[in-house]
């Protein structure tokens, strides 16, 4: 369910020029199952915490914040856990430091570690803290003793921002969606109607084509006062975004466009107007709360398992779309993070 | 040119703030941070001048030369605020707050306003403290006072105060180098809408 953002910057040529961030992965020319970082605690006798982690810009913002809280108690091992055999760099890992707890970063470290737990169905295995992981909500099923944050910034946040940017009222979103995330839309509306937000919904089939987006975002924008843009990697594929979104969006009536990938807010290719993305390092730092906790509750998982929901966020605006379509608050500027333009 | 160190949390980003403080304080080099980790590896830089809360210049073994006054007094109020009817300190069984000094020392810092009772929940930034209570994390946030109409304006929840008996000192500068003394003159002559962002009226 992982956005594939490589694909869309391959697919749309102009954002690929731009060299919009892909979150591609900085290889520095070390091995496979290398030990990324660790840190020392000054505690005698403290505990390990396995991080399992791809090597990203984004990864290692979420490994600072971790260690920025954890390393003072904790000792912290940052193990890489990339391609196929991630559940074996797991399972070694978990074999050599004897973790009483992990961290695990993204799908396909998530996936990995399913596995490992699938080959060891009577082992008892430490408690988990899953990241970066698309769609994670309650408590994850799939795995043994394991919570998490969700990944997706929640629509009420979203709102809250994007209110204190665009001067006009915003009162009611529109959403496209598949049937198989009608039930996370539903909860996101359910939550987002706490601040006075409607939801209003557009679903389409399983494999939309290019018509039934653009149709889909004619009828919303009709209706509401801003587009939501679910990270859906099957809606936004290169396809869909250069016939569907992007003719969608790029004909009045105007509404603003809210994305969950900073490689969809560009001046030259007028998508996003804003996106909302997780605070990494912030994420990082609610990640070594929640791990603390554990901790505290002698390493076992908080009653509820439920996982939390991102507390911070990041900004962009593509600057030249927001002044040419909305009325900007004055302070708008003040609260945004990066600012984008032509 | 002067270094000046910032380590406080404002109603704007960092990004604008940072670009406030360099367009304010001309002839300084200032550079500001909003986490505690990163304020303690940046006090590594050798800054000539440090300006954050009192309690966390104590906290690193800083004495403040310089101090905020609003309304005469270098003390400002702290309000807890939730949704319905206001939180009671005293009473309130979790709490959020900016993450001033760790989870040790703010943890001290919140439960000496709040009470011993409260868990404490820590966020790095102003605008985080409102996710808090729309994800019903938690029972209150505490925040200063004059920030409060901030937090009303960004909501439409039904968010109510209570200004706490307790005050907590305004922002205050410390010597760290030679350079301090003009930091610390220009400091002092910092434009009023600059000073009005940090809760101060004026430097003494």
């Amino acid at each position: 369910m992982a956005l594939t953002r490589r694909s869309f910057i391959v697919g749309v040529p102009a954002l690929a020029a731009l060299g919009c961030s892909t979150g591609q992965e900085e290889r520095v020319g070390a091995s496979r199952d290398a030990v990324l970082f660790s840190t020392r605690s000054r505690k005698p006798g403290s505990r390990s915490v396995l991080v399992c982690m791809p090597e990203t810009r984004q990864t290692s913002e979420v490994w600072r914040g971790l260690s920025d809280e954890l390393s003072r108690e904790f000792e912290l091992i940052a193990l890489r856990t990339e391609g196929g055999d991630a559940s074996a760099t797991i399972a070694r890992g978990i074999e050599r430091y004897r973790p009483a707890g992990l961290v695990l970063m993204n799908n396909p470290t998530v996936d990995g570690y399913r596995r490992v737990q699938a080959h060891a169905q009577h082992t008892a295995f430490p408690p988990s803290v899953i990241v970066m992981s698309s769609f994670l909500e309650g408590t994850p099923a799939h795995l043994r003793a394991a919570t998490g944050i969700s990944y997706e910034v929640p629509l009420i946040t979203v709102v809250t921002n994007l209110r204190k940017l665009i001067a006009t009222p915003i009162d009611r979103i529109g959403v496209v969606h598949r049937g198989a995330l009608s039930g996370f839309v539903r909860r996101q509306a359910a939550l987002a109607n706490r601040e006075q937000t409607a939801v209003i919904r557009e679903e389409v089939s399983q494999s939309p084509n290019a018509s039934e987006i653009k149709r889909a975002l004619r009828r919303l924008k009709q209706r509401c006062d801003a587009i939501w843009v679910l990270n859906d990697d099957r809606l936004l594929t290169p396809r869909l975004l250069a016939d569907g979104w992007l003719h969608g969006l790029n004909e009045p009536p105007w509404v603003p466009t809210i994305v969950g990938a900073a490689s969809l807010v560009s001046p030259s290719q007028s998508f996003g107007t804003f996106a909302v993305l997780p605070d990494h390092t912030a994420l990082g730092t609610q990640a070594a709360n929640l791990m603390l906790d554990i901790a505290d509750n002698d390493w076992t998982l908080p009653s509820s398992g439920a996982t939390q929901l991102p507390l911070s966020t990041t900004t962009t605006v593509d600057l030249t779309q927001a002044r040419e379509r909305f009325a900007l608050r004055p302070s708008a500027l003040a609260q945004v993070d990066k600012v984008l333009e032509r | 040119m002067g270094k000046l160190l910032v380590y406080l949390h404002v109603a704007v980003k960092q990004r604008a703030f940072q670009s406030l403080l360099s367009a304010g304080l001309p002839g300084v080099a200032t550079t500001a941070v909003g986490r505690a980790a990163d304020f303690e590896r940046a006090l590594q830089d050798a800054p000539d001048a440090v300006l954050s809360l009192p309690i966390v210049l104590a906290a690193n073994g800083l004495t403040p030369v310089l101090r905020g006054f609003a309304h005469g007094t270098a003390d400002e109020r702290y309000a807890l605020v939730g949704t319905g009817a206001p939180p009671e300190a005293g009473k309130v069984a979790s709490v959020g707050a900016l993450d001033l000094l760790g989870r040790e020392g703010t943890n001290k810092f919140v439960r000496r306003l709040v009470g011993q009772q409260a868990r404490v929940e820590r966020v790095t930034k102003i605008e985080d403290l409102l996710p808090l209570l729309q994800v019903q994390r938690v029972e209150g946030v505490l925040l200063p006072s004059r920030l409060v109409g901030d937090l009303r304006a960004a909501s439409r929840l039904a968010l109510a105060g209570r200004d706490l008996d307790q005050t907590v000192a305004l922002p205050a500068a410390a010597s760290r180098g030679a350079g301090a003394a003009a930091v610390l003159a220009t400091l002092g002559k910092m434009p009023k809408d600059l000073s009005k962002l940090l809760g101060v009226e004026e430097w003494r």
